[in-house]
């Protein structure tokens, strides 16, 4: 009998109260393991972890790997699944290896194998791939059935064909599949981190609306209350699920009226909608009130379903390889004449470069000068002094090193009207100052696309682990 | 009844900025008390017009948003380089509230 068998047994219904444990926002920078344990004792029915996002750039859709440590993550698993499997409570990881492509997928699962030998545990698996097939994107945009979401191209056959890695972020759709076929742990590609969270209720009956704001919100572990920090949080749709309570599970942390309504704000463009792909939570009306000191009740957010199923893709494309040279400088001559040295040195790095390296690019990060800036620079004050990131982009490691190499020596050595620093015009805090930054990768989708079976855009295959089962050697 | 002109950085319990996806950055202004929001909505400093001036990006591609149950000020900003593409300076978005800071209301 699985963790979810036990639970659909005698599940709970919607007179009866659901607790689910937002365990971690970021799988795989450190669970806070007091708070976790203290989730436990609470008995929830289901235990989620967020494992994903789009938000540490486009390096690792692209390349495949994941953005924590191979150490931390194996921490943080090992954690989760022996809560999980110790309670025979389901578990459910969305957007597995930080972007949820193939890869990021088999990588997890190999840890998680490699955990369940090592902790002698048994687990059925469902697995939710969420790579979307290039055929189909070809195909819908064709029929005029992609659309972008911002400020960003749209793609062509050749940007579907560069693509290294190409997902699509599933909704509750496809855990609520994943839950009918009964596994103890669910692992998914890249998913809507809410998806995680909200399928189990809006599966047995719950009304949606609520279901989805409170995944909303334990998505981000205990980021909604203030002190906001990374401890577990528990979600509690009560008997009738119209309404949900928050708590963290470290009492440090309290939810208030005013910090969870301030989480409505957090990495949202639009604080009142949250889009899924099959509608929308509309939380214009909802209310928030103190149950006490750390416990906050939400009522009122409301689900619109969508009259067409849309699923966000994402992909990244490489763009070439990378090297960086760091260096400083606090002499006053060099700091007042910067935009004349970048220019002089770009100028002889193109002529020493040419016939040998034409395809380059370099990006002066003067910091110091407003290098943090997307938009206007025009508050940052003068700087006494500065420090040089350029980035140098190549088709290959080294001739990204070369340009700069090249970048270095020019501007260490770069003369110019009332210079006084003939010994040097930077200094470096330590050699080699010019370094390889791996492949550098770019966004090239972000759309949404139009769903027809939206069952078969993210399939499910089973796995049984038998770590228990230890078999002879030889 | 007179208003004394006051710094948002002394008022505002929260100024941040951070990514809304990769292809927006969203600015929240937090305030303690319903005075002090009301004051801050009413201000012509933070509204579009003065805003988009301030970051020196076209109107049409910055908007306001007030959020009464968080007593916040929503500025939304499309980012000309989507985030992490090479040459962004500022991949999770997360500096780009330094030309707020010095906002008189």
């Amino acid at each position: 009998m699985t963790a979810v068998d036990r639970l659909l047994a005698n599940p709970p219904h919607a007179t009866d109260e659901l607790r689910i444990l937002g365990a971690s926002g970021q799988l795989g920078y450190g669970i806070p393991a007091e708070a976790l344990v203290r989730g436990l004792k609470r008995n929830p029915h289901l235990i989620g972890c967020d494992m994903g996002s789009i938000d540490p750039g486009p390096y690792y859709l692209g390349s495949g790997k994941m953005a924590t440590s191979e150490t931390i993550t194996l921490r943080d698993l090992t954690l989760v699944l022996k809560a999980a499997r110790s309670q025979d409570i389901p578990l459910i990881i969305g957007t597995a290896g930080t972007a949820g492509a193939k890869a990021h997928l088999q990588s997890t699962l190999e840890m998680i194998r490699a955990i369940a030998r090592s902790e002698r545990l048994d687990m059925k698996l469902a697995i939710i791939h969420a790579d979307i097939p290039r055929d189909l994107i070809k195909k819908m945009l064709r029929a005029g059935r992609i659309h972008t979401l911002g400020p960003i191209p749209q793609i062509d056959n050749a940007a579907i064909d560069r693509a290294s890695n190409i997902v699509g972020q599933m909704g509750q759709e496809a855990f609520i599949r994943a839950l009918e076929m009964k596994p103890d742990v669910i692992i998914a590609g890249r998913a809507c981190d809410t998806a995680i969270f909200s399928s189990l209720p809006v599966m047995l009956g719950y009304p949606v609306g609520p279901a989805v704001h409170m995944a909303k919100i334990i998505e981000c572990s205990s980021i909604c209350c203030t002190p906001g920090g990374r401890d577990a949080i528990l979600g509690t749709l009560e008997p009738g699920g119209e309404s949900f309570t928050l708590e963290s599970m470290n009492p440090i942390r309290a939810a208030t009226p005013l910090s969870v309504a301030a989480h409505s704000l957090y990495e949202q463009a639009d604080p009142f909608t949250v889009y899924e792909p099959d509608g929308a939570l509309r939380v214009d009306d909802a209310s928030y009130e103190a149950v006490n000191e750390n416990i906050t009740r939400v009522r009122g957010a409301i689900w619109q379903p969508a009259s067409q199923i849309t699923v966000k893709i994402e992909g990244a494309e490489r763009v070439g390889e990378r090297a960086i040279l760091c260096a400083g400088s606090s002499d006053p001559r060099v700091i007042e004449n910067l935009a004349l040295i970048e220019q002089g040195v770009r100028d002889n790095v193109a002529s020493i470069l040419t016939d040998f390296i034409t395809n380059y690019s370099i990006k002066f990060h003067v910091y110091g000068t407003g290098a943090t800036q997307i938009f206007s620079r025009a508050k940052i004050k003068k700087p006494s002094e500065i420090f040089f990131l350029v980035e140098c982009l190549a088709d290959d490691a080294d001739q990204a090193k070369a340009v700069a190499g090249v970048t270095k020596q020019y501007l260490l050595h770069h003369g110019f009207p009332g210079r006084l620093s003939t010994g040097g015009n930077i200094a470096f805090p330590f050699t080699p100052p010019e370094i390889n930054a791996g492949t550098a990768y770019r966004f090239s989708f972000y759309h949404v696309m139009e769903v027809d079976n939206i069952a078969q855009l993210f399939p499910i295959e089973i796995e049984h682990i038998r770590g228990n089962v230890q078999v002879a050697a030889g | 009844m007179t208003r004394s002109i006051v710094r948002l950085i002394d008022v505002a319990t929260v100024i941040r900025s951070k990514n809304a996806g990769p292809l927006q950055i969203t600015l929240d202004i937090l305030f303690p008390d319903t005075a002090s929001y009301e004051i801050a909505c009413a201000s012509s400093s933070l509204k579009a017009p003065a805003l988009a001036e301030r970051y020196e990006v076209a109107l049409d591609t910055l908007s306001v948003i007030h959020y009464r149950p968080a007593r916040a000020i929503k500025v939304v900003i499309d980012r000309a380089l989507v985030a992490g593409t090479p040459g962004d300076s500022d991949v999770y978005g997360a500096q780009q509230h330094h030309p707020l800071l010095d906002i008189m209301l």
